[in-house]
């Protein structure tokens, strides 16, 4: 009995798309979730990344998504009918924040992904001046956003700061949505 | 993948192909699997397999449809199926230019370039080059520049062809690659080489200095593949060829050398670029042809076909070094590769003698069903050079021409078989009865359109002149009543000519025309129904100017002059003598080498002609731009020396009332940079020089043009002049590398250049006119001019070629080349006289003694015309 509910368990899998404006740390961050380590990687993704990773009894599926401006018209196509979207916010650059949040409201208008549960990542808070939480929901405007399950974190992947509790959140919801 | 897809095909022959019904629609629907966790890869294979083929079969996708496609597809990247993937790059590289977006698979495809994975490896690539566009080709220089150099020979041959194939686009980045494009030459792989060398020379194409160091290099360091000397061998004779002045030995030597190279694809190439040369001796050809007559006997049929393919082309420029191989191509005519024997016999048609036609005919016509319509256009060709060789033979000839015609055959076969009966007709007048009769034949069954009317077209040309031109009208009729618009047309057109050129058969005209004026077709109810009133008046002046001797203006010209007409505001009717008369092409001049076939070649498209380029050119510019049409431009002449400092060629626009010379100017010096180019010129033959336009720069190597305008005389008879020429400019000294001037200063300079003559040729502009009679009669006595001359001409063909060239006029009806053995001869030629004037001209010739008596006859609608025209000889 007990095998039978571990093997449905290891069946487990859960489909995320990751996006963000450019140079947010989006492919760190798969790095970071996928190794546990840090690599400063610093060529801008052309297109897309797929990774799978597996955590626990659960398999991943990430869609890393480039963040020029020449790919955010095509993020919409890779949210379609995931799990969870992230959506990677660079913390600690007050210039481009204005730019995330049109970007993010954009791309949350699209009625195909109505429902979809959202996670915001402040990434960099070990920079000094990084927004934390309260201030990015603030700039980022997220209260506005009523019809779907919107969460934030703030998180460093150099320092691999509250990684834990975001694939928490993560894993938490390959279970509900299925 | 595609192979084993064929095979499957063959092996279900005559059973139904699996893709036959498929539906777009349905097959995007099915893209949507690609989405499916987990995936299916023999379906997804399955269902990108459709793709390709609809898109091979020219299936229409829409830019949505195909982005939709094409951004299912990228979720296939996930499945680690090695057949997906491969099918995947197939796809990608298939959509790449229909979906939008495409980049969005850069990372995938540059992540699978640089893997583990050498089987993803080479088609990684060339997928990653078909997507990249040219914002994006410096994302991905820095993986391009490692894949060249990789240690993979798939890999790097990969990168340097899809590299080859990005020149096109952005060459500047590619060529930053220069250097690991060397190092791949160096690898030991014969392939990497060969791609690399070409990768190489697409990069330095354009520096010519580079090409000749770079063929001097490799020449010396040995190459390992084949492949890479043919492709030397190449470069080299494309290099020999462009050399205008001198003759490069070190690169013919490098070619002669590779006869003795131990590869045998290497021989040949370096065999038949020397062949093919122009500057070729006949001492330097015996050891290319000796190797050709070796590789004629080889045991491998490729190496044979290729010899005696080479051996056939040069067959016409080198008659007496291909006399040499006859006995191995003898041998070959019964050899078991039909297109080998077809070859051999073609040839040795074309370079034996009178006496083995018939044997090689009978011969060839006994595996012509054999052989594919390819190979039967080859034996068209060589029986045509064989009637201009051998007129006797024209009966042979003619009625082999004729059986095949009745054979099965495409359109350019039997296209090939009427061109060639036709000129034969046109070259000699014993055949031309029983030509026309067998084309009669083929038009009662032609499937072929064009073929047909042209048929109908030279059927009224050459029928009325013929001894019973009424048995012809049957076969044309039979045309009207059975085929479909076009041809009918054609045959009404043909039928309109008979009628006017005979009045026996007049009457008879017009009913069959009457009965089209009531066809269903608004274009031949019209030609008929002109026709029909035109022969009614029953004046020969009109069926001359409307039917026999129709418009002779370029297309081009007329849509142009129309239009400049439609937008300016007059009450004046057009003129159509303001339009350019159409150049009579290269292919009807009389040349001198009239046994070459493709002299007598017509041109199948009415084409821009260079007069066109050139008022073009003119009108563009607001200092000529009042003149008017350009009436005539002359051929370019050499104003000095090959091999001097300049090289400037001048060109002589005529106009109505002007003449513009344009001077091509080239500055041959890399040590100078000159300013202020202008050629000054004087005369003193009452021509006023209006005004002069400099080349404002002439940089070394760098065309320029400079014009000088002249009023032509008041006095209609002054029309020849001669100027001199100077040409005039302002030196600086330069830096030969970089071309910019020493200093800001330089100094005024000049340069004698030879005179420009004005001849009464450039005032004319040559006419065919069809039926010279017709137009003889059409112009009238009015304005005629007759005098004697006694001209000294070694020959009959001499005085001809000469008057022709004085005049300037068009030779008519054929009468340019005089009948052998005869000592008198009537030339005709006609020709618009500058301001919009015909002029016609009779010249009765009689050879007597080392010289040539010249009764000359001219006739004009101008009164002054006639005594300018007769300056040209006086």
């Amino acid at each position: 009995m007990l095998d039978w509910f571990k093997s449905l368990f290891w069946k487990e899998e859960m489909e995320l798309t990751l996006v963000g404006l450019q140079y947010s740390g989006k492919t760190t961050f798969v790095n970071v979730i996928a190794s546990g380590q840090f690599t400063e990687d610093m060529i801008p993704t052309v297109g897309f990344n797929m990774r799978k990773i597996t955590k626990g009894n659960v398999t991943i599926k990430l869609w890393d998504i480039g963040g020029q401006p020449r790919f955010r018209t095509m993020w919409e196509r890779y949210c379609r009918g995931v799990n969870a979207i992230i959506y990677m916010v660079d913390a600690a650059n007050h210039d481009t924040i204005g730019a995330a949040k049109t970007e993010l409201h954009n791309l949350l208008d699209k009625p195909q992904l109505q429902g979809i549960p959202v996670l915001v990542l402040g990434n960099k808070r070990d920079l000094p001046n990084a927004l934390d939480e309260k201030k990015l929901i603030d700039e980022l405007n997220l209260n506005a956003i009523q019809d779907r399950e919107i969460c934030c974190y703030s998180i460093s992947c150099k320092k691999q700061e509250n990684i834990d509790i975001t694939l928490q959140w993560l894993i938490q919801h390959s279970k509900s949505n299925r | 993948m595609l192979g084993k897809k064929d095979s499957k095909k063959d092996d279900e022959s005559g059973g139904s192909n699996p893709f036959k019904n498929l539906e777009k629609a349905s097959v995007l629907q099915e893209t949507r699997t690609f989405n499916e966790t987990p995936i299916n890869a023999k379906k997804c294979c399955l269902i990108l397999t459709k793709i390709l083929y609809m898109i091979n079969q020219g299936e229409h996708l829409a830019p949505t449809e195909a982005t939709q496609a094409f951004f299912a597809m990228t979720k296939l990247f996930q499945c680690k199926d090695v057949m997906l993937r491969r099918m995947l790059y197939l796809c990608i590289k298939e959509m790449a230019n229909i979906a939008n977006d495409v980049i969005i698979v850069t990372s995938s495809l540059t992540k699978d370039m640089t893997g583990k994975e050498d089987i993803y490896r080479g088609p990684a690539i060339r997928a990653l080059c078909r997507i990249t566009d040219n914002t994006m080709l410096q994302s991905i220089e820095r993986y391009m520049k490692q894949a060249i150099v990789d240690k993979s020979r798939s890999v790097s041959s990969a990168a340097l062809v899809s590299s080859l194939h990005l020149m096109k686009q952005g060459p500047e980045v590619v060529k930053r690659w220069v250097n690991e494009v060397s190092e791949a030459v160096n690898s030991d792989n014969v392939m990497v080489q060969y791609h690399a060398l070409g990768l190489l020379y697409q990069i330095k194409k354009n520096d010519k200095l580079a090409i000749t160091k770079l063929v001097s290099k490799f020449s010396k360091s040995s190459l390992r593949s084949p492949y890479a000397y043919c492709f030397l061998i190449r470069v080299a004779a494309h290099q020999l060829e462009e050399e205008k002045d001198g003759f490069d030995k070190t690169l013919f030597d490098f070619i002669e050398s590779c006869l003795r190279h131990k590869s045998d694809m290497v021989i040949y190439e370096a065999a038949s670029a020397i062949v093919s040369l122009k500057c070729t001796t006949s001492k330097e050809l015996v050891s290319a042809v000796g190797v050709l007559q070796l590789l004629c006997s080889s045991p491998k049929p490729s190496l044979r076909y290729a010899a005696v393919k080479t051996l056939n082309k040069i067959s016409i420029t080198h008659p007496a070094a291909v006399t040499a191989c006859n006995i191995d191509l003898e041998n070959l005519i019964t050899d078991q590769n039909r297109s080998i024997a077809t070859l051999a016999i073609t040839t040795l048609l074309k370079t034996g003698n009178e006496s083995g036609v018939d044997r090689l005919m009978k011969q060839i016509a006994s595996f012509m069903s054999e052989i594919s319509d390819e190979f039967k256009i080859v034996v068209v060709d060589a029986i045509q050079s064989l009637c201009l060789k051998f007129p006797r033979k024209h009966n042979v000839m003619m009625s082999f021409l004729a059986s095949m015609l009745r054979e099965d055959g495409g359109f350019e076969y039997k296209k090939a078989i009427v061109n060639t009966i036709i000129a034969i007709i046109e070259e000699n007048p014993e055949a031309k009865e029983s030509g026309l009769s067998h084309l009669c034949e083929f038009i009662e069954d032609c499937d072929f359109l064009p073929l047909a009317t042209r048929v109908l077209h030279l059927l009224g040309r050459e029928g009325p002149r013929t001894t019973t031109p009424a048995k012809y009208i049957r076969y044309i009729y039979n045309r009207v009543i059975l085929e479909s618009a076009e041809v009918r047309a054609a045959a009404v057109s043909a039928l309109a000519k008979f009628g006017a050129s005979s009045d026996d058969l007049l009457p008879s005209i017009l009913v069959l025309l009457n009965r089209s004026k009531l066809d269903e077709d608004d274009e031949v109810r019209d030609r008929a129904t002109f026709f029909y009133d035109i022969l009614s008046q029953n004046d020969k002046a009109l069926s001359s100017a409307y039917i026999l001797n129709t418009l002779n203006v370029s297309p081009v010209s007329l849509e142009r002059a129309l239009l400049q007409y439609n937008q300016s505001v007059t009450e004046k009717p057009f003129d159509i003598k303001v339009v350019p008369t159409i150049e009579v092409t290269e292919s009807h001049k009389p040349s001198a080498e009239t046994s070459l076939p493709k002299t007598v070649k017509p041109t199948d498209k009415p084409a821009a002609s260079r007069q066109d380029l050139y008022s073009e050119q003119l009108s563009a510019i607001p200092e000529f731009a009042h003149l008017g049409p350009l009436f005539k431009s002359s051929a370019p002449v050499d104003l000095t020396e090959p091999e001097t400092e300049y090289s400037v060629k001048c060109v002589k626009h005529t106009f109505t009332n002007y003449i513009v010379f344009q001077f091509d100017c080239l500055n041959t010096l890399n040590d100078q940079l000159l300013e202020k180019v202008v050629v000054k010129m004087d005369t003193a033959d009452g021509y006023e020089i209006i005004s002069y336009k400099t080349c404002p720069k002439l940089p070394y190597n760098t065309p320029g043009v400079a014009y000088t305008l002249v009023k032509i005389p008041e006095d209609p008879s002054q029309v020849v002049a001669t100027f001199g020429c100077n040409l005039k400019f302002v030196v600086k000294d330069c830096d030969p590398n970089t071309g910019e001037p020493d200093n800001e200063e330089g100094y005024q300079d000049e340069y004698g250049l030879e005179n420009v003559e004005v001849t009464v040729s450039d005032h004319v502009q040559k006419v065919l006119k069809p039926n010279f009679g017709a137009s003889w009669e059409e112009v009238g006595a009015e304005n005629e001019l007759e005098d004697t001359y006694a001209l000294s001409m070694p020959s009959l063909e001499e005085a001809i070629k000469n008057i022709i060239q004085f005049m300037g006029l068009q030779p008519c009806e054929r009468t340019e080349r005089p009948p052998e053995g005869k000592n008198t001869h009537v030339l005709l030629m006609a020709g618009i006289y500058r301001g919009g004037h015909d002029v016609l001209v009779r010249a009765k010739l009689a050879y007597n003694d080392g010289g040539v008596a010249m009764q000359l006859t001219i006739r004009s609608s101008d009164s002054i015309v006639p005594q300018v025209i007769a300056q040209a000889v006086g």
